[in-house]
């Protein structure tokens, strides 16, 4: 076990630099370079401009600027921006990669708990109108052109219904006068939500021992106790009104991202159902005699969940994808939208600041995946 | 004891195909006593392991009983539900599957497996007795009871073999179907099992129906035997019978081509053509075409099951090749 | 063994090898037909791609007879006899016109064809590559199989759309230039992975020792021996080639990133430029394009499906 993810932790360091090279030649291959919106301005004389050049550092070869732009990585420096001067790259990604992380970590939560449960019951009950149904659906639903989706989700939902906003993170107006920041409230939005979600982790695994029939009581009280908790601390230090209003805005993104995703993890649960039904396993445990339900939940699901995790897991590494597309529509202000406008004023340093965010998030997510993987799959974990 | 503990009648299953109706077991009759071990033979596809399935009724979505009785303990279990059926399933008739590399499932441990299927059939046993329990069956089969805290994948192909027949008889079943028990094994490995798991029948005094295409291996534990063909019974007999004096012609080349050494693997080379498609069986004795001794009766009208001499009964027009 | 009778119009007139080919593929071709002809879901999508074709083939038609092409140009037509764009559907025109007057049903028929040919070019550049590295890379394994192998994971693990975002403003892309990216990227990235997890058990096939003891060489055995067998997976992974292709297009078009004419994200995008993306009482601007988008995914995203369960054993029914 410790040897196999230390191997996978030393694959993943290797192909991170891998990376950080790529989008950096990348770059660099741009016609011009990323001095541009500079030097277009027409008053400059040729002096000017390349005094602003060797400034820049665009006067050295390729290498030089690598290895330069490499080690300043390694010190955590990633540049100033251009579009936010002069706050630099690094403090725009804490302010922002949070608001994209916690947006669809809770977005694919969901739809992966719906997708795991519709998928699982899908391939259970085989045939007939409701499986080409809710496949022609789920297919639907997975191609959608995601910009379309999402503005019925605002047309319904926020303009006809009035339930949520229409975009935004917050209410600017219910904020004047608030005693502190957007950001603080939001961090401890998260913290509060980590922490509830390893005591809830701690709570399911010591259940676990308990017998059959004090399961269930034990969960409900330990859940109630979890809430409870929150509840007080948000009350107690008055910044509930403005956590709601966050929340608030949060939750139509959710639902519409959740929706979508939803139906690829359902697809995918299927199938991969379908596979483990067939194996000799859940023949066998069926000649024991087991009921169909613990069939079902213990042994094909149990199975078919190993490619969903990894796809759970994976997908949270493409966040950024969805987030261009999801965070325009709803004008929410996370990485997604940062880099699309970064990438539209040609403010090279964020383009490459919110790569280097994808790209540590995908290795994360790699990461996360090998070790769920072997957490799940005792296979790997004691080979 | 008269009654016995199985009674399979006249029992024809189908299962529905995309290309039509394929009849997999065509009224097949048989009957096993307490402590009797039974070998089903035949070459594959020929509806043993077909058999056996239908037995536990574990039989795929496009599989159904057509007519047929299966009596366990006195009691057709044709009829039975699903929620019926688990009881019967493990409790009374539990089964040896063809490859145990597949049928314990590699994400739980063994031992836990096995308890899984007790926690099912003996709800009132505490954790403790259960873990007991599972120790006793691991001795029994001659594994180290320290193993039952392993997984499938870190156990060799023999030592997975024992584990699936612990769980076999985890819950104290009257009868045991072992498919194919030990053909994934090698030869060397084939052997001891056999003779353990002939030493535990009778230790515990259980019925056995063992299913093999190798009749080396049906030859060394079985009391009784059945030639399949397509999906019916070609022969039955003591194992004596059937060995020594076959009267179908199927069992007689069965029988050439087995060799005098037990236990090597080997094929039925000595038929000339394949075996029917089932979907689309000969009219007649399916055995015909293949049959050195067919005539046009053969051709027309399928043989009547019956018996030749006191408990040896066969299918055949032509009995030990006879033109009457 | 029965015995043959020789006849001899056998002798006189062997099937040349070709002929026998040509013979067993057709056969398989009719069968995996019929078997695909029995799925409704697979059947959906290619209705859709069929009304889709029409479409394509119906556009120059119609604007070479009863379109007039100075008012039903997809890019530089208006009608100047309605005073204000965009005006909603009406008997002239059938889905109402843009804001800058064009028609948007002649809009959405004329970049049907483009959009086909972006999903079949990227598509094609997909297998081809993907094909061919997964059967190298499996036959010879080691360091080549590394390599290429270390560079999907890379090319896997970033995402696609970002990528495609960045590239298309540091550069000018177009249509075409689109359709290769997405292609390469395919074809380098998870495509690969699949294909060459697929040629390695083909690999271990017994023809294929049969065909090396047989003297047969290394490209040889690759190009008639695994590759051949490969093919149905690279067919259906075209398909879901096609779905991202179209999808990804779309995205960059509602963008306004991409150098192009007409497509159906441009129309999106050209509804947002004009300040009516949130106006949905004019949802001619929205809908039409969106839903063709949709569809168009859809349908080849089901026919993949559709084949899927055609070559996966697993998820057959019977």
């Amino acid at each position: 076990m410790r040897g196999y993810l230390f191997k996978r932790l030393a694959q993943i360091v290797i192909t991170f630099f891998l990376f950080l090279s790529a989008i950096f030649f990348l770059v660099d291959a741009q016609p011009g370079d990323y001095g541009n919106v500079f030097y277009s301005n027409p008053r400059l004389t040729p002096e000017q401009r390349q005094q602003l050049k060797a400034n820049l550092g665009l006067d050295q070869p390729t290498w030089v600027r690598y290895t330069k732009w490499m080690s300043s990585f390694l010190q955590g420096d990633l540049g100033i921006s251009f579009s936010n001067y002069p706050r630099p790259v690094i403090d725009v990604i804490a302010e922002r990669a949070p608001r994209t992380i916690v947006l669809f970590m809770s977005a694919t939560v969901v739809s992966f708990y719906f997708g795991f449960m519709a998928g699982k019951l899908l391939a259970w009950n085989r045939g007939g109108l409701v499986e080409y149904a809710s496949t022609i659906g789920g297919v639907s639903l997975y191609t959608v052109f995601t910009p379309w989706f999402a503005l019925i989700m605002i047309w319904v939902f926020a303009f006809r219904l009035g339930w949520f906003p229409i975009g935004k993170f917050i209410e600017p107006t219910a904020w004047i006068g608030a005693p502190t920041e957007v950001n603080d409230v939001f961090i401890r939005l998260i913290f509060t939500a980590l922490i509830a979600s390893v005591l809830l982790f701690t709570l399911l695994v010591s259940v676990g021992r308990l017998n059959t029939n004090q399961r269930r009581p034990a969960t409900w009280i330990g859940m109630a106790v979890i809430a409870a908790g929150a509840l007080i601390y948000w009350l107690n230090t008055g910044l509930g009104v403005y956590a709601l209003d966050i929340l608030w805005h949060l939750t139509l993104p959710i639902i519409t991202l959740a929706l979508i995703s939803f139906a690829g993890s359902m697809l995918l649960t299927r199938n991969s159902m379908l596979e483990t039904l067939r194996e000799d396993y859940v023949l066998a445990a069926r000649a024991k005699g087991i009921s169909e339900k613990a069939i079902r939940d213990r042994h094909a699901a149990r199975n078919a969940m190993l490619p969903v995790v990894t796809s759970f897991v994976f997908s949270l590494a493409f966040a950024i994808d969805g987030g261009v597309i999801t965070e325009t529509v709803f004008s929410w202000p996370g990485m997604g939208r940062t880099l699309l406008t970064a990438a539209n004023a040609e403010d090279i340093p964020m383009v490459l600041g919110a790569l280097v965010f994808t790209g540590t998030l995908a290795l994360t997510a790699h990461l996360v995946a090998d070790i769920l993987y072997a957490y799940l799959d005792p296979r790997i974990r004691y080979a | 004891m008269t009654e016995p503990l199985l009674q399979v009648e006249n029992l024809t299953m189908h299962y529905t195909t995309r290309a039509g109706e394929l009849s997999a077991v065509d009224n097949v009759s048989f009957s096993l006593k307490k402590g009797e071990a039974l070998g089903l033979v035949g070459e594959s596809g020929c509806g043993k392991t077909s058999v056996a399935l239908t037995v536990l009724k574990l039989l795929p979505e496009n599989g159904y009983i057509k007519e047929g009785k299966i009596i366990v303990n006195g009691k057709d279990i044709v009829p039975y539900t699903e929620q019926e059926m688990r009881k019967v399933r493990w409790g009374e008739i539990s089964m040896v599957f063809q490859a145990a590399m597949n049928a314990l499932n590699p994400v739980y441990r063994v031992g836990d497996q096995i308890i899984e299927a007790l926690e099912e059939h003996q709800p009132q046993m505490t954790n403790k007795e259960m873990k007991q329990k599972v120790t006793e069956l691991f001795e029994l089969v001659g594994l180290e009871s320290a193993l039952m805290d392993r997984f499938p994948h870190e156990f060799s192909g023999g030592m997975r073999q024992r584990a699936v027949i612990a769980m076999a008889l985890s819950c104290g079943p009257d009868m045991i179907i072992a498919d194919e028990p030990t053909t994934a094994l090698d030869v060397i490995v084939q052997d001891s099992l056999l003779k353990e798991m002939r030493e535990f029948q009778d230790q515990l005094g259980m019925a056995m129906i063992y299913i093999s295409h190798d009749v080396g291996v049906i030859a060394e534990v079985s009391d009784r035997v059945g030639v399949m063909y397509a999906g019916r019974l070609a022969e039955m007999g003591t194992a004596e019978e059937i060995f020594h004096d076959p009267i179908h012609p199927y069992t007689m080349a069965l029988m050439s081509s087995f060799p005098s050494t037990v236990g090597e693997k080997t094929d039925l080379v000595l038929l000339p053509g394949e075996p029917p498609d089932l979907l689309n069986p000969p009219t007649g004795c399916r055995f015909h075409p293949r049959c050195p001794y067919a005539t046009d009766v053969c051709k027309e009208e399928q043989p009547e099951f019956k018996e030749h001499s006191p408990g040896h009964l066969a299918a055949c027009w032509h009995p030990r090749g006879e033109q009457s | 063994m029965a015995e043959t009778t020789i006849t001899g119009s056998d002798l006189v007139k062997p099937d040349s090898l070709w002929r026998i080919r040509l013979r067993l593929s057709w056969q398989a071709f009719k069968k995996n037909a019929a078997l695909f002809a029995e799925n409704p879901v697979g059947l959906i999508g290619f209705a859709i791609i069929l009304i889709f074709m029409l479409m394509a083939v119906a556009h120059p038609i119609l604007i070479n007879t009863v379109w007039d092409p100075v008012i039903y140009d997809p890019v530089t037509g208006i009608d100047i006899t309605i005073p204000f764009h965009p005006s909603p559907p009406s008997p002239t025109h059938l889905l109402g016109t843009d804001s800058f007057g064009r028609d948007v049903l002649s809009q959405l028929m004329f970049s049907t064809a483009s959009e086909f040919a972006l999903g079949a070019v990227a598509a094609i550049v997909t297998v081809l590559i993907a094909t061919t590295i997964g059967a190298v890379a499996a036959y010879y394994g080691g360091i080549i199989d590394t390599i290429f192998m270390r560079f999907a994971d890379l090319v896997v693990m970033t995402p696609f759309v970002t990528l495609l975002i960045v590239l298309s403003t540091l550069f000018e892309v177009g249509m075409i230039e689109l359709a290769i990216i997405i292609g390469l990227l395919g074809g380098f990235g998870s495509t690969t992975i699949i294909i060459k997890s697929q040629a390695l058990t083909v690999k271990v096939r017994t023809y294929i020792e049969a065909a090396r003891i047989a003297g047969g060489g290394d490209a040889r055995i690759i190009f008639r021996h695994i590759i051949p067998n490969l093919l149905p997976l690279s067919f259906l992974y075209m398909m879901f080639t096609v779905t991202s292709a179209i999808f990804s297009e779309a995205v960059l078009s509602f963008f306004g990133l991409l150098n192009i004419r007409m497509s159906w994200g441009l129309m999106i995008f050209t509804t947002q430029f004009s300040g009516y993306l949130l106006d949905f009482e004019k949802w001619w601007l929205i809908y039409p394009a969106s839903v063709a988008i949709t569809a168009m995914c859809a349908a080849f995203y089901l026919v993949g499906r559709g084949i899927d369960e055609i070559i996966n054993p697993r998820l057959r029914r019977r």
